[in-house]
């Protein structure tokens, strides 16, 4: 499964090593991390690390293969 | 803070907001303007097993005084809570006149469904008597719609956490910012209201030279909130403060003399209390010990990732290091295990005689998954010990003594050397070896290896502190209990019974619970294979319960209680009972490898299906099939006895006689019933010898001696000298009646019948053996028949473990009226479930599983 995470602001860099499995785009004010999710725990545990940075999650959608 | 007054109105309360929204400094400074007393709970990282969970929440009511110590008891497996405990739990808090408020404070922690549906349990029952409020990140897994439809539920949500403008500007003044109201609107839009993100920006504008300004910029910058004020506020801090704040984001929690041994510095102190005093990242937790806001650890973590590459491991063995000193096992092995320094996390695991807690106690499934991340990689004394111990507690025989003797030949060549913090001292390491010998002892049957490690510990105890000893009860509780069961398995049961009985008697709570279980098990075992069902009986009840009151799941992780409960089941005739015990042995993982229950099993199952006539069944279950060092005599005779009955039953008595040269003569128990089958394959010469080589010295209960009378009584019987028989006869049902014994007398059926018709032999098997008076008719009718339908009821025995509650016997009361359960919920103001709940304990109590038997059951016992 690919997912793309849409949050809020400008993530800085050092933030974004915090997500060392995805890549990030930053545009018009929103970051995107995208990239492979293992499993739904996976998935789950990267909402809560998005939580835990204190980040507004926007969009979260599956990417098609 | 006036709509969190409404908690005191409803059952549930839920704070829910996103982390720095100010939600526990609310709850908190509610809490403290409250009259009732609160108990509070911040629920940790390591708590995600429900015992640990309610642990906590236990000792934290007891702690506000809210409950009466010991009322409840202590749950004491790490993987499961037994409903009863939370029962009992919800029972005391219900009868509360005033109710206690509980906060579980970042509840978002809890991750087991279990927990939560054991929460929703205990507040449905608890009534009016707990007040539950929830401090979290995110929504808990209840039925919040439920509760509130029923309007019991008082929400306070991210919108009524958010700051408005005008307490923005307030916040702001308390920093010396003076902001008009309109500005603070642009600020709280861009923060969304968001208390720690207002106050970091207070203090970043603070330290900023025309704060106006600067918090203008931060409006229209668009990265993400957290973030960039972290980095901003981060950035203005000296570089001491910065690195001290990265580094100690890899701790949970930490005071200024840990801190220094992270920096390596001495500053801690002055730059903690600074930035304390600043109300910036550190959360003061008293006695000198601090936290980060858990928001800004997980982000300082991320800088520190980027600015100190590769140094995490080393801090984490810093900090664990620093803690092994200071005391705190549980953190030093954390850290240990998160710097991957497995040398030094087994090390300090041995070194504090902690590694019974490998086997039981709260901690031990926190423990093996900690160390099952260890790799094979890791190599020392201390890692092979702990290898080993997960080994044998997971039942793996063959590996687990490899790595033990892989231990003990270096503790052979173990050099005291120069100090070197990382190899267990050799006291300890040897005295958790012996443990693990005992371990392997016991497992292998083999009883001079018992004995040599129980001797080698018996010394090595003078040389470990005496603080540590006591500190682990557990770790001579399991030692004594291995070096019994030995004993027990080689057939020396004086000996085996003076080290079970102290195992049996060791102090302390859940930690020692496993051998206490099992070492009262085993006592009730021995006295089991002398025939004294009622001792045995009552021992393994209080095995049984021992567990039960410290919450263990039912049926807990030993066996041999259940196994001589229904051993002696069977000998009472509750077939149906017997079974019911040994099927619920049948799922547990020990004895699998323990020959003492894998014995007591194969024997219990044997003489089962002896009984209910599958000779061949039987044969093939009675070889317990586990390999031992030294025949166990007890074993090895009743499995004889086994094949020799088999033989008998299928008209062989020759081959049945030759069977049993194999039963040993010093077992009386085994000797007994040897005399029964000599004397049916038409040896009665054999047979007296075999009775009068039994001693007479009262070490034999009833189950061997009214056996023996039996023997000889018919045998008189054979040789025409009814009145010897009959004496005897009488004499057997005085001494069997007091134990429900009714097996010997079923078995001897075809010839003590027309003896039992007579008067007062009959008299005296009236009600327990044979029907009462009243049905004497229609009972020969259905002796003459000959069935097994004819043959007494058997009733179970009255199984009071434990005595009823106050509220139960209300329940049972008006169960004897013939009362519903809804009337008696109604008649008692409580719900149907806690109606239901005290049933079920009242069934479980009385062992009975429909209400009529309870009544019946009550009755006979008195209790209405």
């Amino acid at each position: 499964m690919r997912y793309e995470i849409r949050v809020d602001g400008h993530l800085s860099d050092t933030l974004a090593k915090a997500f060392p499995e995805l890549g990030h785009v930053v545009i018009s004010g929103q970051t995107i991390l995208f990239g492979p999710v293992v499993d739904e725990a996976h998935l789950y545990g990267l909402l809560e690390r998005c939580q835990s940075l204190g980040l507004r999650v926007v969009e979260m959608r599956q990417l098609p293969e | 803070m006036d709509h969190l007054d409404q908690a005191l109105r409803t059952p549930l309360t839920l704070v829910n907001g996103a982390a720095g929204a100010g939600k526990t400094l609310l709850a908190a400074d509610w809490a403290a303007g409250l009259r009732q007393s609160v108990a509070w709970l911040t629920v940790e990282v390591g708590d995600r097993r429900p015992s640990v969970f309610w642990a906590y929440v236990l000792q934290s009511l007891r702690a506000c005084g809210a409950q009466a110590p010991g009322a409840v008891g202590f749950p004491a497996d790490a993987t499961r809570v037994d409903r009863k405990l939370l029962s009992a739990l919800a029972a005391a808090l219900n009868d509360r006149d005033e109710p206690v408020v509980v906060v579980l404070d970042e509840y978002d922690r809890v991750s087991a469904p279990e927990i939560a549906e054991q929460l929703e349990f205990v507040l449905h029952h608890a009534g009016r008597g707990l007040r539950l409020v929830l401090v979290t990140r995110t929504e808990p897994l209840l039925p919040l719609h439920r509760y509130r439809a029923a309007g019991e539920l008082t929400e306070i949500r991210a919108a009524e956490l958010a700051f408005t403008p005008e307490e923005a500007v307030a916040l702001l003044g308390l920093h010396g910012l003076s902001l008009p109201v309109h500005a603070a609107g642009a600020l709280v839009d861009r923060t969304r209201g968001w208390a720690a993100g207002l106050r970091l920006c207070a203090l970043a504008a603070q330290e900023s030279a025309d704060p106006e300004l600067y918090l203008k910029e931060f409006e229209a910058d668009r990265s993400t909130v957290a973030d960039f004020l972290l980095a901003e506020v981060l950035k203005r801090q000296t570089d001491e403060t910065q690195d001290l704040l990265l580094r100690v984001s890899v701790l949970e929690r930490f005071c200024p003399d840990l801190a220094n041994q992270l920096t390596h510095r001495t500053d801690a102190e002055a730059l903690l209390v600074g930035l304390h005093r600043e109300n910036a990242f550190v959360e003061h937790l008293g006695h000198q010990w601090y936290r980060l806001h858990p928001l800004f650890g997980e982000i300082l973590r991320a800088h520190l990732r980027v600015r100190l590459p590769g140094l995490e491991p080393e801090l984490h063995l810093r900090a664990a290091r620093w803690l092994r000193r200071h005391g705190s096992l549980p953190e030093t092995l954390d850290h240990g295990a998160a710097a991957g320094d497995w040398a030094f996390t087994a090390g300090a695991l041995v070194d504090d005689l902690a590694i019974g807690q490998l086997f039981t106690g709260l901690r031990s499934d926190d423990l093996a998954q900690l160390f099952s991340r260890m790799g094979p990689e890791a190599t020392g004394l201390a890692t092979d010990l702990v290898r080993a111990a997960r080994d044998l507690s997971q039942g793996d025989l063959d590996r687990g003594l490899a790595h033990l003797h892989h231990a003990e030949e270096q503790l052979a060549d173990y050099a005291p050397g120069p100090a070197h913090d990382q190899a267990p001292g050799p006291a300890a390491a040897r005295l958790s070896c012996a443990l693990l010998e005992a371990l392997a002892a016991r497992l292998t049957g083999s009883p001079v290896r018992a004995e040599k490690a129980a001797e080698a510990a018996d010394e090595l105890r003078q040389e470990v502190p005496a603080h540590l000893l006591e500190k682990h009860p557990e770790l001579t509780a399991l030692l004594l209990t291995h070096l019994g069961s030995t004993r027990l398995w080689a057939g020396r049961f004086d000996d085996a019974r003076a080290a079970l009985s102290a195992a049996a008697g060791t102090p302390g709570g859940a930690s020692s619970v496993l051998p206490r279980e099992e070492s009262m098990g085993h006592l009730a075992l021995i006295d089991y294979l002398n025939g004294w069902l009622g001792r045995a009986e009552r021992k393994a009840l209080a095995a049984v319960s021992e567990a039960e009151r410290l919450g263990l799941p039912q049926p807990s992780g030993s066996a041999i209680g259940r196994l001589v409960l229904a051993a002696v089941a069977v000998d009472r005739d509750e077939l149906g009972r017997a079974q019911a015990l040994l099927d619920e042995t049948a799922g547990l993982p020990s004895g699998t490898h323990d020959p003492v229950t894998a014995a007591g099993r194969a024997i219990t199952t044997a003489r089962l299906l002896l009984v209910r006539g599958r000779t061949r069944a039987a044969v093939e279950a009675v070889d317990p099939a586990v390999s031992a060092a030294v025949t166990s005599p007890w074993a090895a005779s009743h499995e004889a006895l086994v094949a020799s009955a088999a033989h008998l039953a299928e008209g062989r008595p020759e081959r049945a006689a030759e069977v049993l040269q194999g039963v040993c003569d010093h077992q009386p128990g085994c000797a007994v019933e040897a005399a029964r089958i000599q004397l049916a394959a038409g040896r009665p010469a054999a047979a007296n010898d075999l009775l009068d080589s039994i001693p007479t010295d009262g070490r034999t209960g009833p189950a061997v001696t009214v056996r023996a009378a039996l023997v000889r009584a018919q045998a008189a019987d054979g040789a025409g000298d009814t009145d010897t028989a009959r004496k005897l006869v009488a004499q057997a049902l005085l001494d069997a009646r007091r134990e429900r014994l009714r097996r010997p007398f079923l078995d001897a059926r075809t010839w003590l019948r027309p003896l039992l018709a007579t008067a007062p032999l009959h008299e005296l098997a009236a009600g327990w053996l044979t029907p009462g008076e009243s049905r004497r008719g229609e009972s020969r009718g259905g002796e003459s028949r000959g069935g097994e339908s004819s043959r007494p009821e058997a009733q179970p025995s009255p199984l009071v473990a434990a005595e009823l509650s106050g509220r139960e016997r209300d329940v049972l009361e008006r169960l004897a009226r013939m009362m519903s359960t809804e009337e008696i919920a109604a008649d008692l103001y409580v719900s149907v479930n806690t109606v239901k709940t005290h049933l079920k304990s009242v069934y479980r109590k009385l062992a009975v599983n429909r209400r009529s038997d309870a009544v019946r059951r009550a009755r006979d016992l008195r209790l209405l």
